[in-house]
This record gives C-alpha cells, sequence and structure tokens, in this order.
C-alpha cells in the first residue's frame, strides 16, 4: 500500500447464491491522533478515515463510524449475504472531506 | 532440480503440544487465582461482573448512547488479546448470535475502550442485508483497560460484552 486511499475490497473467489461470505477491506490512511509530534517536535494534526460507507445493490448495508482509534492503514471486516449479483460498494471518508472509493462485482459462480 | 527436503520428525509432537496446552493451562490458572485475589482485596464479589464505567466520561458516552436501558451481558462475542504488545495495532473480533431478520436485527455495534482519549473508538450501523454479525478490524489502546462491545437490536434490547486488555506499549500518544 502507498498512496493514501488506495483501497482494496475482498471477497471469495467461488460464490453460490445465498451464501454468507466474508468481506474484507483495507485502505491506506496515516489514521494520525492528533496527539504525536514529528521528531522535529512539530505537532501532527489530526488526519484519519471518520466514516465508512457500504452499498450492495443500490443499497446501504453497512455504515461505520470512525475516530482516529482505529489503527493506521484500516482494515474492517463484516459478512454479507449474497443475495443477488451485483457490486459491492465502499466509500471512505476522512476528516479532512477527502472520498475514496472503491467497488467489486458480486459474481456467482455457475453450477 | 529439486532439493532434498528432510521431513520434520513428528515423534514427541503430540506430547510438545500436550506440555504446551498444560503451560497454557496452568498460567490461565494463576492468572484467575490472581484476579481473584484482587477481588477478594477489592471487596467485589467474584465471578464475571460487569466493569463499571472508570470515569465521567465512559458514563456520559453510555448514557448518551442506551439512556436509561439496561445494559445486558450476553449475546456478544468480544474476542482480543489477553495481551496487546504493541498498542498501535490490536486486533478485534465483534461476534453475536443474535439474528439478522428483517423483523429483528442488531442495528449498532459500539466499540468503546474506556481509556483511551476517545473512548467511543467506532459505532458500526448494521442492516439485515449483511447475515450475521461478524466484525473485525485493529484499532489503538492507550493503555491496560476494559473494551466494551456494546450492540443494540432495532427492538432496542441492549447487549455487550466486556474484556480486559493489558497493553504493554501506548499506541496513542
Amino acid at each position: 500500500m502507498s498512496g493514501i486511499g488506495e483501497a482494496r475490497i475482498k471477497v471469495p473467489d467461488q460464490i453460490k447464491k445465498g451464501d454468507l461470505i466474508t468481506v474484507n477491506s483495507i485502505i491506506s490512511h496515516p489514521m494520525d491522533t492528533g496527539f504525536f509530534r514529528t521528531a522535529e517536535g512539530a505537532p501532527i494534526p489530526a488526519y484519519f478515515i471518520r466514516r465508512v460507507v457500504v452499498t450492495y445493490a443500490d443499497r446501504e448495508v453497512a455504515r461505520f463510524e470512525w475516530t482516529s482509534g482505529i489503527s493506521k492503514n484500516p482494515v474492517v471486516s463484516f459478512t454479507l449475504k449474497t443475495e443477488q449479483e451485483a457490486p459491492l460498494s465502499m466509500v471512505w471518508t476522512d476528516n479532512h472531506g477527502a472520498v475514496y472509493k472503491q467497488s467489486i462485482n458480486i459474481s456467482f459462480v455457475s453450477t | 532440480m529439486t532439493w532434498p527436503v528432510r521431513r520434520p520428525s513428528f515423534i514427541g509432537m503430540e506430547s510438545r503440544r500436550n506440555f504446551f496446552r498444560s503451560c497454557v493451562g496452568a498460567a490461565a490458572g494463576l492468572i484467575a487465582n490472581r484476579s481473584e485475589r484482587l477481588l477478594a482485596a477489592t471487596g467485589l464479589p467474584a465471578g464475571p461482573e460487569d466493569p463499571e464505567p472508570p470515569n465521567e466520561e465512559v458514563a456520559r458516552i453510555l448514557k448518551e448512547l442506551f439512556g436509561q436501558r439496561p445494559i445486558r451481558r450476553g449475546h456478544v462475542d468480544l474476542d482480543m488479546p489477553l495481551v496487546a504488545e504493541d498498542g498501535r495495532v490490536v486486533p478485534v473480533i465483534i461476534e453475536s448470535d443474535l439474528p439478522m431478520k428483517a423483523d429483528h436485527y442488531v442495528k449498532a455495534v459500539h466499540l468503546i475502550v474506556d481509556h483511551n482519549p476517545d473512548a467511543h473508538l467506532a459505532a458500526f450501523h448494521l442492516t439485515p442485508d449483511l447475515g450475521a454479525v461478524s466484525l473485525s478490524t485493529r484499532i489503538k489502546m492507550k493503555r491496560t483497560t476494559w473494551v466494551r462491545a456494546i450492540l443494540e437490536t432495532n427492538t432496542g434490547e441492549v447487549w455487550a460484552g466486556y474484556t480486559k486488555v493489558l497493553v504493554t506499549l501506548n499506541g496513542c500518544g
């Protein structure tokens, strides 16, 4: 992970309709708390992801409200009931108002 | 070209595993004994009691989130390490056996770390589309403290899981 806001979403390779899958995600972000200083003594201002919105098939399925207490390069995983083939997208918003998006297509294996 | 692979000998593996197990058991026993003694010293009844809010801040957060509703222990599996070596990265897994049905589901999970500067660390708002409550992430911890995972159902019930984590390296500055 290099640039701030670079994000990845991972779902299982083979998904069947109705499966309960685990979605893993990671985004590159410093998550500065505002309590630290640089080696020169200058304060490092707070800079963190404060909201994550998860959308599946145009429906908001989850919304996370975070503080800078989440570790650097935040990971979050959650379950999802896959009822249809549709995009799963995540939108991360930081406290500077920057918005980072990533999405992945949920498609079923043909049986 | 392939290197000759030396198969590790598995003889004695079983007894080694048993040895580790007994060590872990002994350590757990020691810890349990100690906490019992601590409880005896502070006059609290032994057994899994709910941790009291340690300060005004946590009391205020709990009041704001749940008002007068009783916070009952149960239905929440909060999985964290007993000892966090690096307070900057402490894994958290929150699971629940409560249903995620359209008419009865867990609508929010609140993660509260008592002695962190921002005690109300995260709120996870969920919907039945998730199918289950199983969240994991990594958090920062300032020092040894109780961690509370408190979830709220759409019907207004409040369930909690608690765990105490020993932090050896401050992750909050």
